[in-house]
């Protein structure tokens, strides 16, 4: 039983002995060939995952970031974006009142 | 090993140990309550919600040295603090001179004179040194050129009395103030040895002889249940925005705290001053802004018509908030509603032109489009009067004690404490002034933090609590968890919101409420027939749905009880048919020679409210404000006023 066990152990061991070369043999691969200086992203596959990475259809924010992050009207830093929340009475963001 | 791990409780080594009860059949089966397995735990201090005030008692005990464990039904950040995006209000002078003072009127005046004034005196004074305090944890305020944190005009803020015009008190992390304060206390906590048990619902309070000792909680991951010991136990578990149909609070706001504090007996205070917006979105529950009918936007009912003109002549839809409310609630209570159940009205934008909107209120297209579905250039947006804030709760004193009211004195109930909206301190009184809520949650948890540090120390002995203390509690998980009724939860949840959303919302009147209480108490009854599908144990949001709707349905009960009562229009509860404030004193008039009316016949006063578990009958008290601060010589007591902006 116990010589099984070693046996195991040991063909795991090799295992991913083997996968490692594998992987660095690949790499090697790809320096050689000149593929790794692309400056290209790697084209993910369309999983879930990868379809995430792929960000061009995100929307355009309507409220701007402001140049250095202050306020060119009130001089406040790391204020909210936009239009000043309180204009009309309540604190106002993206047309939601958020207090009163 | 780490207390602070999130390791399941059967690895915390040493504070927990497996205790097999020998509890009670339960008369409703034949199962065997010794079913369910109960553990103990000991602590110095438990906090029940890890929201804005429960983080910051719980950090600030840990600090202490206290063993403290925080239990929680939902991980910390994502407690209801988080949408907060308004501002914190705080004396700090950076804007121009301030005083501390200044602000404690403001509030005073704010509360339409319900409020505690040594409450509301401890509040303001601490401010400046809470926001400070936040900073120095690294809350990313906005600031000035010179450094400092820049502070806004918000909220009704006034200088010298009122009199030196507006003042700019409201300090801000960009727009997401809230979520920023939740995400600076939680990371400050966890340099403390606080013990998170997350994602467990808190059913009750073990109260032994009128003292509290201790929290029973249900982990909903694996359906064990928990008795954590302990000499002081702190509510922090939220509002209850969940009893009306159109609120801005989270599905979570149901009132848990106010509904175990029921369950023990004690009262709760004010339930039925509830905060109000005109124009909520319709199924979403996000407030619009008024800066949308004071573009030029309208409200029109079904018939297409601007109803406003005839509420609110000269301003129309730019009256006030509580007109705007009322008329559109009375335009849905006479049949112009709009949308096939005729619950809502539109506000229309489209005959705005877009570049306009585009550039007065940039964003609100998006906002349209995700929430409410329409094309806010093509399609009016359907609102409603929606619930934001309860100012009502459990009743503290300035310490964040919880308190009752026997013969005519207020009494500290031992070892129970409570902060944030759960509590009523009560500094908000009859209305909440805007960015004072975070304010409030800040302070008191550290007043709960600091008075259980001077009362007690770490390490005291736990007096002895009966081997069976929370079988109620089990057996009526028991029984809704094995529920053969007929009627759903959502069913009965979905019938208390209505009738709250239209008898006890902004527009109340005698008759209106009294039918509003009828129904309260029929829907009440109907609990007994409710109708659960999961019997598991392991994550069963059936079972804990149900349990959040018997705690939202006390509160609605004391709610509409309290309203019904209340005969006179003080703050944010209006009614039609008494619609002046009734103080001890004629306060338009001038005082001399005006006789003081008797403490019955006046209502300046706070409403304690009970309920009988099982009938589901409230009975009323009342108990008086108080009118003095906490040093007459550092800060006067603001003698009474007609308010008015």
């Amino acid at each position: 039983m116990s010589l099984l066990r070693v046996c195991a152990f040991t063909s795991k061991r090799l295992n991913t002995q083997l996968l490692f070369v594998d992987l660095s043999f690949a790499g090697c691969l790809r320096t050689a060939s000149g593929a790794a200086k692309d400056k290209e992203p790697l084209r993910k596959a369309k999983t879930p995952q990868g379809r995430f990475d792929m960000d061009d259809e995100k929307p355009k924010d309507p409220l701007q970031k402001f140049p250095d992050d202050v306020n060119p009207a009130t001089k406040e830093q790391g204020g909210p974006r936009g239009p000043e929340p309180t204009r009309y009475g309540d604190w106002e963001r993206k047309g939601r009142c958020v207090d009163f | 090993m780490p207390k602070n791990s999130y390791l399941p409780w059967y690895f915390l080594p040493g504070t927990t140990h497996y205790y097999e009860n020998v509890l009670l059949l339960n008369k409703h089966s034949d199962r065997q309550i010794s079913q369910y397995p109960v553990v103990d735990h000991h602590f110095d201090a438990v906090v029940v919600g890890a929201g804005g005030a429960g983080l910051r008692a719980a950090f600030g005990l840990s600090e202490a040295g206290f063993n403290t464990a925080c239990v929680t039904k939902l991980f910390p950040t994502r407690s209801h603090t988080v949408a907060a995006q308004g501002g914190i209000n705080a004396a700090l002078g950076n804007m121009e001179a301030d005083d501390w003072r200044w602000h404690f009127y403001d509030t005073v005046k704010g509360s339409d004179w319900l409020g505690d004034q040594d409450a509301i005196h401890y509040m303001t004074e601490q401010a400046p040194a809470s926001v400070v305090e936040l900073e120095n944890f690294g809350m990313p305020f906005s600031r000035t050129e010179d450094g400092k944190i820049y502070q806004r005009a918000f909220g009704g803020q006034s200088l010298k009395f009122g009199k030196g015009g507006q003042a700019h008190r409201c300090c801000c992390v960009a727009d997401r103030t809230g979520h920023s304060l939740l995400h600076t206390l939680y990371g400050r906590s966890l340099r403390f040895d606080t013990s998170y048990f997350v994602e467990y619902f808190a059913l009750d309070l073990l109260m032994e002889d009128g003292e509290c000792k201790g929290v029973i909680a249900f982990c909903m991951e694996d359906g064990s249940i928990h008795r954590f010991r302990s000499k002081n136990t702190v509510i922090a578990t939220g509002g209850y925005g969940r009893t009306y149909f159109s609120c801005t609070s989270a599905h979570t706001s149901t009132g848990d705290g106010n509904a175990m504090v029921t369950r023990a007996g004690l009262p709760c205070q004010d339930l039925e001053f509830v905060q109000f917006h005109p124009t909520g979105i319709y199924g979403a529950g996000c407030l619009i802004t008024e800066g949308c009918r004071g573009e030029g936007g309208i409200l029109i009912n079904s018939e297409g018509e601007r109803f406003m003109e005839r509420y609110a002549p000269n301003a129309k839809d730019l009256a006030s908030r509580d007109v705007v409310s009322r008329s559109m609630t009375i335009e849905i209570r006479e049949g112009r509603g709009c949308g096939p159940e005729k619950d809502h009205v539109y506000l229309q934008l489209h005959h705005l032109p877009p570049q306009q909107l585009a550039v007065r209120l940039p964003g609100i297209s998006e906002t349209a489009m995700i929430f409410a579905g329409v094309e806010v250039t093509k399609e009016p947006i359907p609102v409603l009067p929606t619930v934001h804030y309860n100012m009502g709760g459990v009743p503290t004193n300035y310490k964040g004690q919880v308190i009752t009211h026997v013969g005519g004195e207020d009494k500290v109930v031992p070892g129970l404490y409570a902060c944030g909206e759960a509590a009523c301190a009560s500094v908000h009184g009859a209305n909440r002034l805007g960015a004072n809520s975070l304010l409030d949650l800040v302070v008191f948890g550290r007043a709960c933090a600091l008075t259980i540090a001077e009362t007690g120390t770490p390490g005291e002995k736990l007096s002895p609590l009966k081997p069976n203390a929370g079988e109620e509690s089990v057996a009526n998980l028991d029984k809704i968890r094995f529920a053969e009724g007929t009627i759903r939860t959502s069913e009965i949840r979905l019938n208390m919101q209505k009738t709250m959303q239209n008898h006890a919302a902004v527009f109340r009147t005698g008759d209106l409420l009294k039918e509003g209480c009828d129904k309260m108490d029929a829907i009440y009854q109907s609990m007994e027939d409710i109708k659960t599908f999961d019997r598991g144990i392991v994550w069963n949001t059936d079972l804990v749905e149900s349990l959040e709707l018997q705690n939202l349905m006390l509160n609605a009960v004391q709610t509409i009880h309290s309203a019904e009562a209340r005969k006179e229009s003080r703050g944010a509860h209006a009614r039609e048919d008494y619609q002046d404030r009734m103080d001890e004193l004629d306060y338009a008039k001038p005082l001399a020679g005006q006789e003081k009316k008797s403490f019955d016949q006046h209502w300046r006063k706070h409403t304690l409210s009970t309920v009988d578990i099982k009938t589901g009958k409230v009975t009323l008290g009342y108990r008086p404000v108080i009118d003095r601060s906490l040093d007459q010589e550092e800060c006067s007591a603001i003698p009474p006023a007609i308010r008015s902006y």
